[in-house]
């Protein structure tokens, strides 16, 4: 019998069962399944058992006593998907958010998101929403979405599963590629790109990787159900990923303060978030922020134009100085061209 | 994913799905579980050897197609679909931070009440996969009462800041959201300017959604911006050095023209002056315009406001 039509009858029959079903009628039920050795039937129903186990299925096995004998049973009122008398608003966000993700072609977890979406939507009838969101996410250019969409699906496997994975990995910073290998701690999205973290065993320590840059990815296979590795309790994604250019952890916290005036004052707290703001007179904000890429940090400056000021500390007045110069020397005008101001 | 395994868990809704909506058609079935009729046949064959012992006529799920419908007539217990998995509902769960905080309590209410449906021996394991995935996108407050104006398909108005200009009014038939590279998009019908646009939410002030309904066009989509092709007569050759080419060989690909230095060459659309030098400062020192004069002019300028000389 083919292995899903069996495990859908096992369903059908778990389901109707109002006494315990004990292994030796399983076999009686399935003579041509569940026959042969004892040994090879028993591990046959132990892979069937499994996949009803990860399909959500609530299967126990009961001890029986002077009443009920020894079996397997199911508890039909944890089966069913009860409703979640969502209201409209709340089924919006959920399928606008989900069907993006959907569309997007890369997000962690597809085949999840999209059982998931069906399911919510199960007692909605007719009144489900047609979200019109869409992201373009985790790509560093057109045309790589299936590649990055498959990494994630894999990743998204190994981090639930806690299973290793070996990656082959080209940075921009350096010529050539790396192999690792690396327990996937999570993954984060940020501003349109898939960061993974984890413990890099090549480097000895966590680090992040650009998915898009992944080139080759394997998950370890060995001992499926059994974990590699544990992630510790006190990891926190957000505190690997940067959010901004000048949170890279390139160099030791430097505290730095900002002056914005005109409309950058009053959009202060988006462009910093996070940062100490204090107004200091009319129209004018003071930003203070810890930073850790100077040079992220003056480039988004120079970029904000006349209405943000570096105000200090010195060091990063100076490297923003030496960068302005070095754009001017680059951009003074060529002999013989007629420039328009 | 096994295929046995997503067979499975497609199957399980099948058989609900159809109890709940008797008479539904194949094409309708096929795509509510977004696979093809073909194979959305095969399986509902499968289905009819599906039963339970003894296997006696009745055991057996009786599901047909009558004039292109999709009937069943015994589901054999199979008339509500299994509970979220603690994967399904984590992946769930991530893919709505993509709308916070724009969201607000409907996210949060949301979030409560699908924690409820999991099974009470997955919670501890839906949280802990929950928290494996951080896409917390920092979405404009202004995406939630422009996905409501999509949805009841009503006229939207706003003040827009076009580089360079004051806030002028618009009124707009709003189509689609859209996000790249982490910046978001609405594409719409203005009727100020007569013709379709690609609004930047972080430019609209005073958004305000009217009671003015509208019928929207069947295939909206919008295009994602690319300032290497777009069909602008004014390009802009920008010179990068060998340190930032291999970002901006990874952003453009073949649009990037590699140099002999090692650096690479990008020609851009040039008719937003701020555009072009506020991205050509981001690369600090990295970026050079080479032409025309008047763009190397604009950076300069650009930089001497920036450090106030």
């Amino acid at each position: 019998m083919d292995r899903t039509e069996r495990i859908l009858d096992l369903v059908a029959l778990l389901l109707d069962a109002r006494e315990p079903i004990s292994w030796a009628e399983l076999r009686e039920h399935f003579p041509a399944d569940y026959g042969g050795s004892d040994d090879a039937a028993e591990r046959k129903f132990e892979r069937d058992k499994a996949e009803l186990v990860e399909l959500g299925f609530p299967l126990s096995y009961v001890q029986g006593d002077d009443e009920r004998r020894d079996g397997y049973l199911v508890d039909r009122n944890v089966y069913y998907l009860p409703e979640a008398d969502l209201t409209k608003e709340e089924l919006a966000v959920l399928y606008a958010a989900g069907s993006a993700a959907l569309a997007s072609g890369a997000f962690p977890g597809r085949d999840d998101l999209a059982h998931a979406l069906r399911k919510i939507g199960f007692f909605a009838g007719e009144s489900l929403p047609t979200p019109r969101v869409r992201m373009e996410l985790g790509t560093g250019q057109e045309g790589q979405e299936k590649e990055v969409s498959a990494r994630l699906e894999q990743l998204w496997d190994a981090c639930s599963a806690h299973k290793w994975v070996q990656i082959t990995y080209g940075s921009p910073r350096k010529d050539g590629v790396t192999e690792r290998r690396v327990d996937p701690y999570g993954l984060a999205l940020r501003r349109g790109v898939w960061t993974l973290v984890g413990y890099c065993h090549l480097r000895q320590g966590l680090r992040t990787f650009h998915v898009h840059r992944i080139r080759e990815l394997k998950v370890n296979t060995a001992r499926p159900r059994t974990p590699d590795f544990e992630v510790p309790a006190d990891f926190s994604l957000d505190a690997h990923v940067a959010y901004f250019p000048w949170q890279y952890r390139f160099h030791e916290p430097m505290e730095v303060t900002l002056q914005l005036t005109g409309p950058q004052a009053s959009r202060a707290g988006s462009l910093f978030p996070g940062a100490a703001l204090e107004p200091v007179g009319e129209g004018v904000v003071r930003a203070r922020f810890p930073v850790t890429f100077l040079d992220g940090l003056a480039r988004f400056v120079l970029s904000l134009g006349a209405d943000c000021r570096m105000e200090g500390p010195p060091e990063a007045r100076e490297r923003l100085e030496r960068m302005a110069a070095n754009i001017l020397a680059k951009h003074a005008p060529v002999e013989g061209q007629r420039v328009s101001a | 994913m096994s295929n046995v395994h997503e067979r499975l868990r497609r199957l399980l809704f099948l058989v609900p799905y159809v109890s709940k909506h008797p008479g539904v058609t194949v094409d309708a079935l096929a795509k509510a579980l977004n696979i093809s009729r073909e194979d959305l046949l095969e399986e509902l064959d499968l289905l009819t050897c599906v039963g339970r012992p003894p296997f006696n006529p009745d055991d057996y799920i009786d599901i047909y197609v009558d004039n292109d419908r999709v009937y069943v007539d015994l589901d054999q217990r199979l008339f509500a679909p299994p509970r979220l998995t603690a994967g399904e509902a984590a992946a769930l769960a991530a893919a709505a931070e993509l709308l916070r905080p724009a969201t607000g309590d409907a996210l949060q209410s949301a979030l409560t009440k699908l924690e409820g449906i999991i099974p009470p021996a997955a919670r501890e394991r839906f949280r802990d996969m929950y928290r494996k995935i951080d896409a917390s996108a920092d979405a404009p407050p202004a995406l939630g009462p422009l996905t409501r104006a999509i949805l009841e398909r009503l006229e939207v108005t706003f003040g827009y800041a076009s580089p360079g200009r004051a806030p002028e009014p618009r009124r707009v038939r709003p189509y689609e959201l859209l996000s790249h590279r982490g910046q978001w998009y609405l594409q719409g019908f203005c009727h100020t300017r007569q013709d379709a646009r690609l609004f930047r939410l972080d430019r609209m002030e005073d958004l305000a959604v009217t009671t003015t309904a509208f019928q929207p066009p069947p295939d909206a989509r919008a295009d994602v911006p690319n300032p290497a092709r777009s069909a602008s007569e004014a390009s802009v050759r920008v010179r990068f050095t060998p340190t930032a080419a291999p970002y901006v060989k990874e952003r453009f690909g073949q649009d990037a023209r590699p140099l002999a230095d090692g650096g690479v060459e990008v020609r851009v659309a040039g008719d937003s002056e701020r555009w072009l030098t506020q991205w050509v400062l981001s690369f600090g020192g990295e970026a050079e315009v080479l032409e025309p004069a008047s763009a190397r002019a604009a950076v300069a300028r650009a930089v001497h406001a920036s450090i106030g000389s």
